[in-house]
């Protein structure tokens, strides 16, 4: 597990700044949430963590290892940055069983067979999908699908795990319960986590610190407790009253 | 919504008229077959060595095809869909425009190319190509019907979730890793049914085995039958009768492999918003990709057409130099051969009229599927997808069977312009359906109910909601029919006769018998190709950009 650094990293599409620069370190084993009304540029930064997205300038450091650089011409594509990530979608391979779905990113990494059924059976365990390896993802409901989705993002023991959403399409009690649960998965594991959500609830409840983000600019950051007490600007204060 | 008994009437009657007429012609070529198949004469058809040839040769060069074909249209899918290829929705369409030109012009191309005694490549060169052969053929075949499969898989691929194959680049898998374990097995569903289309395609193919294969003596069902049927004796229609419903049974085979394939390998992998797909950075290889898919550009699209350009423009055909260039084939074809008026017009006035008539046949065939609560009328689409699936010449001799008695004793159709139009309205009817079906379907009812509140009646309710709303799907679908028509070749020729000449069998004509000079078919076939390319730009354009390449 391990850091990720932002150094005044920005984001254009043609003349559309989306992400305007800003310095972010998220340490070892802490919880960070991107909270922010939709299109305010949460997602552009998680997907240019995982490089699906390349920043325009500024440089990226994931485990103190420079990944992304324009002005150094450094760019680490996707595949060879170890993250894990939990999509909005799921994004669960129909035409794999859950078994492979989660042994995935091992078998990438030629891990012994022996050692892949260990460890997918492990990990299944800490998502509660004990059993159901053999199950194809259609024969799945949508918690269970995101289960999946966890425990292959965390399989492989990535040097951070990226959250995009991840509970945008579960009915009302089941994101309750999935709030917890990822929490007390993540505190468990003791991995890094980068969290995206516009819902204040979720940011608020299982964040160790939250990056609150509006048009590209970032408002404010800080604990949750901070940010309640102190709230930087207006946008701030309007937009976390809701919550209350 | 409730419709009155008067309307549901109409429409039932409607949808009866389309499923008999679809239906009849099968009827006559089955019942043709089991009267006119003893056992001598069956003996005799499978027992002959040319049929068995014929069946075989078929088999080889549709497999071949599709085999080439998916090769072709696999990698190029690829890179327009999923690559950051600069200008890819340019070279995407460019490389789909063969679809909407007819295969037998590619054939005369590359005949003019690469026949053996003055084809342009090997005076120009010095190379010893032959276009009539197996091999001239599968390539023919293949640079038209790759079409097929780049188009099935883009449009699949650029509906697909994007997340699912970031997930796998973020699982550690490199660009053709994902494409190899995630999407190709993502999109078989797609891929399989183009490659049975062009499959389908090339064991009914008529055009290009009939230029090609003529000459380099390669018979296909397809030419066979069109031969035995050309004898005009009672054995040669028993015989064309018999070896169609061999390629009628290879079209129905390979349809049922084809849905017990899909039934097996289908997923759920539209994701309704298409995001941003994540696109693959080919860096240093851009250039080279570039360089590559020029050359295949040129070789696909540009060399034929070039080619064409040169015929149609050359004194002596074979011969590339500026003196050799006139305007001399162009004034022949317009003022001295008197079929080609007749041609032009024929053309024109059955494929619009077929047009017309599948757009308001189609629309109340969707409306009844639709907006009726008639259960059964649902099945009509079974009736329209049969004639289209079921090789041409296959239908054009079962029409023949079914209509040169006298109807009702008072006339026969055979011989007339009517029954050329009767091929095209079954054959092509399942397209303006296709298109009606897809718009229609996103006409909320509550709209029609509105307007029923309001006091609008059936009649009304067409004129001032359906045809306002539908106005850009109805010409696409006009124009959808219109192009096959206008340039149709292989039911054409089985059923047309001195006055019935169309675009494409006049061409047929002057590239296989007469026209001793040549350059007339190559006339011909830039009229079609500017025609259809312009079409096709139009038909783009108003429908704005959901038809069209």
């Amino acid at each position: 597990m391990s850091t990720v650094e932002f150094k005044h990293i920005k984001k254009s599409y043609g003349d559309v700044e989306v992400v305007k620069g800003f310095d972010l370190r998220v340490n070892d084993g802490e919880f960070v949430s991107f909270l922010g009304p939709s299109g305010c540029g949460k997602t552009t930064c998680l997907r240019m963590i995982a490089g699906l997205e390349e920043n325009t300038s500024g440089e990226l450091y994931i485990g103190g290892e420079l990944v992304s650089s324009p002005e150094q011409k450094v760019y680490i594509s996707p595949e060879q940055r170890n993250v894990g990530m939990v999509f909005q979608s799921y994004a669960v391979w129909p035409h794999m069983n859950v078994f492979n779905n989660i042994a995935y990113p091992l078998k990438i990494q030629k891990v012994l067979k022996r050692d892949i059924k260990s460890r997918v059976e492990e990990i299944m365990d800490v998502v509660e999908l004990s059993g159901l390896g053999e199950r194809m993802p259609n024969q799945l409901s949508g918690g269970q699908q995101q289960r999946v989705a966890l425990a292959r993002g965390l399989v492989a023991s990535p040097r951070v795990l990226l959250l995009d959403e991840p509970l945008s399409n579960l009915d009302a009690k089941l994101r309750d319960k999935m709030r917890i649960d990822i929490r007390d998965i993540q505190q468990k594991l003791g991995f890094t986590c980068v969290y995206v959500t516009h819902d204040q609830l979720e940011a608020f409840t299982m964040s160790d610190r939250i990056l609150i983000m509006n048009q590209g600019v970032v408002q404010q950051v800080g604990t949750p407790e901070e940010i309640r007490q102190n709230p930087a600007n207006e946008f701030v204060r309007e937009f976390i009253k809701k919550s209350h | 919504m409730r419709l009155s008994f008067r309307i549901n009437f109409f429409l039932i009657f409607i949808c009866g008229a389309v499923v008999a007429l679809s239906f009849s012609p099968f009827f006559s070529l089955f019942k043709q077959v089991v009267v006119a198949s003893n056992p001598s004469v069956l003996k005799k058809v499978f027992s002959s060595s040319s049929t068995i040839l014929a069946i075989k040769t078929t088999l080889i060069v549709s497999l071949t095809t599709v085999l080439l074909s998916t090769l072709i249209a696999i990698p190029l899918g690829w890179i327009f869909s999923r690559s950051d290829l600069k200008g890819r929705e340019s070279w995407k369409t460019l490389f789909s425009l063969p679809y909407a030109i007819p295969p037998y012009i590619g054939a005369i191309a590359w005949i003019m190319l690469a026949n053996p005694t003055n084809g342009i490549l090997n005076n120009l060169f010095g190379l010893s190509f032959n276009i009539y052969t197996l091999t001239g053929l599968i390539w023919v075949m293949s640079s038209f019907f790759y079409t097929f499969i780049l188009l099935n898989i883009t449009n699949l691929l650029s509906q697909m979730d994007p997340s699912l194959e970031e997930a796998a680049r973020l699982s550690g898998a490199g660009p053709f890793r994902v494409f190899r374990e995630i999407t190709l097995p993502l999109i078989r569903p797609g891929l399989i049914s183009g490659m049975v289309l062009v499959f389908l395609s090339s064991s009914a193919s008529f055009g290009v085995p009939a230029l090609i294969g003529g000459p380099g003596r390669i018979f296909l069902l397809t030419t066979k039958i069109y031969t035995y049927q050309k004898m005009g004796s009672f054995m040669g229609i028993n015989y064309a009768s018999i070896l169609s419903i061999v390629l009628f049974f290879v079209a129905i085979i390979s349809l049922v492999i084809n849905s017990f394939l899909l039934r097996k390998n289908s997923f759920g992998v539209v994701s309704g918003k298409s995001s941003r797909a994540n696109l693959f950075a080919l860096k240093k290889k851009a250039p080279l990709i570039q360089v590559i898919l020029f050359i295949g550009l040129f070789v696909l699209l540009i060399l034929p057409i070039f080619g064409i350009l040169l015929s149609a423009l050359a004194k002596v055909q074979g011969v590339v130099s500026l003196n050799n260039l006139t305007f001399q084939n162009f004034y022949k074809v317009f003022f001295e051969i008197s079929e080609f008026s007749v041609a032009v017009k024929n053309s024109l006035m059955v494929a619009s009229a077929v047009a017309s008539l599948s757009v308001l046949v189609g629309f109340f065939v969707v409306y009844a599927q639709q907006k009726t609560r008639i259960k059964f009328l649902k099945m009509t689409d079974l009736f329209i997808s049969l004639p289209y699936a079921t090789p041409g010449t296959v239908l054009s001799l079962a029409l023949i069977l079914a209509f040169s008695g006298r109807i009702f004793g008072i006339i026969s159709l055979y011989n007339t312009i009517a029954l050329i139009g009767i091929a095209y309205f079954i054959k092509y009817l399942s397209f303006s359906v296709r298109a009606l079906q897809s718009s229609i379907v996103q006409i909320d009812n509550s709209l029609l109910e509105a307007a029923q509140v309001s006091g609008a009646g059936f009649i009304k309710r067409i004129f001032s909601i359906w045809l306002p709303l539908l106005k850009p799907a109805l010409i696409s679908s006009w124009f959808l029919v219109f192009m096959p028509c206008v340039s149709e070749l292989t039911m054409t020729i089985l059923l047309t006769g001195p006055g019935l000449e169309t675009l494409g069998t006049l061409l047929f004509q002057l590239q296989n018998y007469g026209d001793a000079s040549g350059g007339g078919a190559a006339v011909l076939g830039l009229i079609i190709i500017t025609m259809v390319l312009f079409i096709n730009y139009f038909v783009k354009f108003i429908s704005k950009g959901k038809y069209g390449l």
